[in-house]
């Protein structure tokens, strides 16, 4: 295998890692959005959100992107391939880092919320600059193992036509028959990059303060 | 834009039998994946420090690339190398090695979580060595890896799903398939959607019932 | 008008069945400074609470200044106050807890400004002077960048007593300031309470320091079981405790007074 495949598999790393970082933090949002409804006492929403994290838990991803993109345009939607890869990464990625906070708001102790209502917050107030932070900091290490099952799951987006590192490993190694040197590369590039997030991950883990007293 | 799901249902028995394959890939698949995992975690645990050692490149590789990219090497890329599989062997085994490093993570947390105060325990009372393996440490190791392995199940029904890709006849595919057919591709994906969805919450409503059952045994 | 900060009027609170507050009648006169002391479950904690509407009454009023905490008087009865409003008579009340409940995510000054910016919506700029004028206050400054957990119990309780002033409020509720604290650290949060005594501050501190009680406070409420069995000057309390279980109580004090001593 030439070093000219492997640059081009390189700079189709560059494509999954973006589209993969963009979903996780649009998912961070989306996810923080269906914290706040699902906390907010209203049955209806609380149901909602219900169905939203369940169904996009329990449908495989590729079958969630095939919908998309085909229904998509159904209802009049067009979207670049991009886009539409984005969207159905960022609402599978959202489903579980909403049940991933679930846990950290749960464990956001009583005593700071009630120093928070003390302190003249209010409700949302409280929600956003007391708990969310909290339960974002305590899920932290649970966020950059979701950002590394993202990047892996990018591999699918190629269903949706957008070229990354699968895509591109896949439209190589059918033009030069060297699928084994192809794909292993391939695999080798997802490695490093996950190896990367993981030690990042690690480190700012040690550098964050702000984790609650047990 | 008009839904039409009667083409669809009316292939019922396709269907059926693409969710079929699913299913048998799936319960064999985990099958394997469980017994390599754990024979893998306990090489580890008990095989002194160059098992050790060997085996975690192969587990931290496979964690760390895609499925998809995994079986493609290995359908894609085993002839070139004379393993020439079919598609529903090459799909079994590749879900089954997948499978077997994320199990053989959870096997060794679980080796890791049995206070070793019980093993002292149980060597005090005269245990031999195996005796305290049996009777003690893999029975308390079984309910500590229950719920991790049961969330991992599911996990491998779902990525049964990327099997249509290297044409294995699974769901997926057979509903695509029937999709473009009649001119319902969108028609076939939802249908597919809610069958994945009742299977993955059948299969978490189960897995809670066995966790519930379990946990009357006693975890301290 | 009554020149009451705050008014406990036929208070009695229940959890489920247990009774923890039996009609409780105290008035706490501004400026002045109330020790609950009792032994531990007498409801004195919860009696606190309910000044600060963390935990409802069951039956009875506290009115704060004047004003019916938590409730609204209309002319259909009472009705529960809307959040605002309840915030608005909060906002009289500063608390400080036996947990500090300092936020983790904040640093020193980000713990005392939050409520200046979020609530008060003052600029940042402004919000750390004034929140740093507090730190100072209970001697702190250098201390502004520090995040809690590089703080010790007794720097992270002072802290919090600087964000419970931040707003001004004019009357302080403390629950067990000193609970928390290893012995050696609690001498520097009683000197800032006692400061804030000095300087006027109405208080109410539910507290086991016999000692800050009897030095500082200006009445003392004995709870027993839920109910507020004496309530009077420290001199009258310390001096001649003819009642038999305010007596049982301080014995155990000065048994651990004689232990510490040999």
């Amino acid at each position: 295998m030439s070093w000219k495949l492997f640059e081009l598999l390189l700079q189709a790393s560059l494509m999954t890692i973006f589209v993969s970082f963009i979903s996780i933090l649009a998912g961070l949002v989306i996810a923080i959005v269906l914290s706040a409804m699902r906390m907010s006492g209203n049955r209806w929403l609380y149901a909602g959100t219900g169905m939203f994290i369940s169904f996009f838990r329990g449908v495989p991803l590729l079958v969630q992107l095939l919908l998309i993109f085909n229904l998509l345009p159904l209802i009049g939607i067009t979207l670049p391939s991009l886009a539409t890869a984005i969207i159905g990464l960022s609402l599978c990625t959202a489903a579980y880092q909403a049940e991933n906070l679930r846990g950290g708001f749960e464990g956001v102790p009583i005593g700071l919320i009630e120093s928070a209502e003390m302190a003249g917050f209010s409700r949302t107030q409280s929600f956003f600059w007391i708990r969310t932070p909290i339960a974002l900091r305590m899920t932290f290490p649970a966020l950059v193992n979701e950002a590394i099952l993202i990047l892996k799951a990018s591999s699918l987006v190629s269903v949706v036509g957008l070229v990354e590192l699968t895509k591109m490993a896949q439209n190589l190694s059918a033009s030069t028959y060297q699928p084994l040197p192809i794909f292993a590369s391939a695999g080798l590039i997802y490695l490093v990059i996950n190896w990367g997030v993981a030690v990042v991950g690690r480190r700012v883990e040690n550098a964050l303060p702000g984790l609650p007293a047990k | 834009m008009s839904f039409d799901f009667a083409v669809i249902l009316a292939k019922g028995p396709e269907i059926l039998m693409g969710l079929g394959v699913t299913i048998l890939i799936w319960i064999v698949g985990t099958f394997f994946a469980v017994i390599l995992g754990f024979v893998v975690a306990t090489a580890r645990r008990f095989g002194g420090r160059l098992v050790d050692t060997l085996l975690t490149l192969p587990i931290e590789v496979l964690r760390g690339t895609p499925f998809l990219v995994q079986i493609f090497l290995l359908y894609f890329g085993g002839p070139y190398i004379g393993l020439r599989l079919d598609p529903i062997t090459a799909g079994l085994l590749g879900l089954s090695v997948y499978g077997a490093a994320y199990y053989a993570e959870i096997f060794r947390a679980g080796y890791q979580s049995v206070p070793i105060g019980h093993v002292e325990a149980a060597t005090c009372v005269g245990f031999s060595r195996g005796q305290t393996i049996l009777f003690v440490l893999l029975p308390e190791m079984a309910l500590l890896v229950m719920p991790p392995s049961l969330n991992m199940a599911v996990i491998l029904l779902k990525e049964t799903a990327l099997l249509s890709l290297i044409t294995v006849p699974e769901m997926t595919m057979t509903v695509s398939a029937i999709g473009s057919q009649q001119y319902a591709f969108v028609e076939s994906l939802v249908v597919l959607a809610v069958v994945y969805w009742a299977l993955v919450e059948l299969a978490n409503f189960l897995g809670r019932m066995t966790e519930r059952k379990l946990s009357k045994l006693g975890t301290t | 008008m009554t020149d009451a900060a705050i008014l406990v009027k036929n208070v009695s609170k229940k959890f489920g069945d247990t009774l923890v507050l039996r009609d409780i009648n105290l008035e706490v006169p501004r400026g002045q400074v109330s020790c609950l002391i009792g032994p531990s479950g007498s409801g004195k904690s919860t009696l606190l609470r309910c000044m600060a509407f963390l935990e409802q009454a069951t039956s009875g009023t506290i009115t704060i200044e004047g004003e019916p905490l938590g409730f609204v008087e209309g002319p259909n009865g009472r009705r529960l106050q809307t959040a605002a409003e309840l915030r608005q008579t909060r906002s009289k009340i500063g608390m400080v807890f036996q947990q500090f409940n300092l936020w983790p995510h904040m640093t020193a000054l980000g713990n005392v400004s939050a409520s200046l910016r979020r609530v008060r919506k003052l600029s940042k700029a402004e919000a750390e002077d004034r929140a740093m004028a507090q730190l100072e206050k209970v001697g702190l400054k250098e201390r502004a960048g520090f995040y809690p957990s590089q703080l010790s119990g007794g720097q992270q309780q002072r802290v919090a007593i600087a964000r419970a002033l931040a707003l001004d409020p004019t009357i302080m509720l403390f629950d067990e300031p000193t609970s928390a604290l290893d012995p050696e650290l609690t001498g520097e949060v009683l000197n800032v309470m006692r400061a804030l005594a000095d300087e006027g501050m109405t208080m109410v501190v539910v507290t086991h320091e016999i000692g800050f009680a009897a030095s500082v406070g200006n009445k003392i409420c004995f709870l027993d079981h839920g109910k507020l069995l004496f309530h009077d000057t420290p001199e009258k309390v310390f001096a001649a405790p003819r009642e038999p279980r305010l007596e049982q109580f301080l014995d155990t004090y000065l048994d651990r007074g004689a232990i510490m001593l040999r």
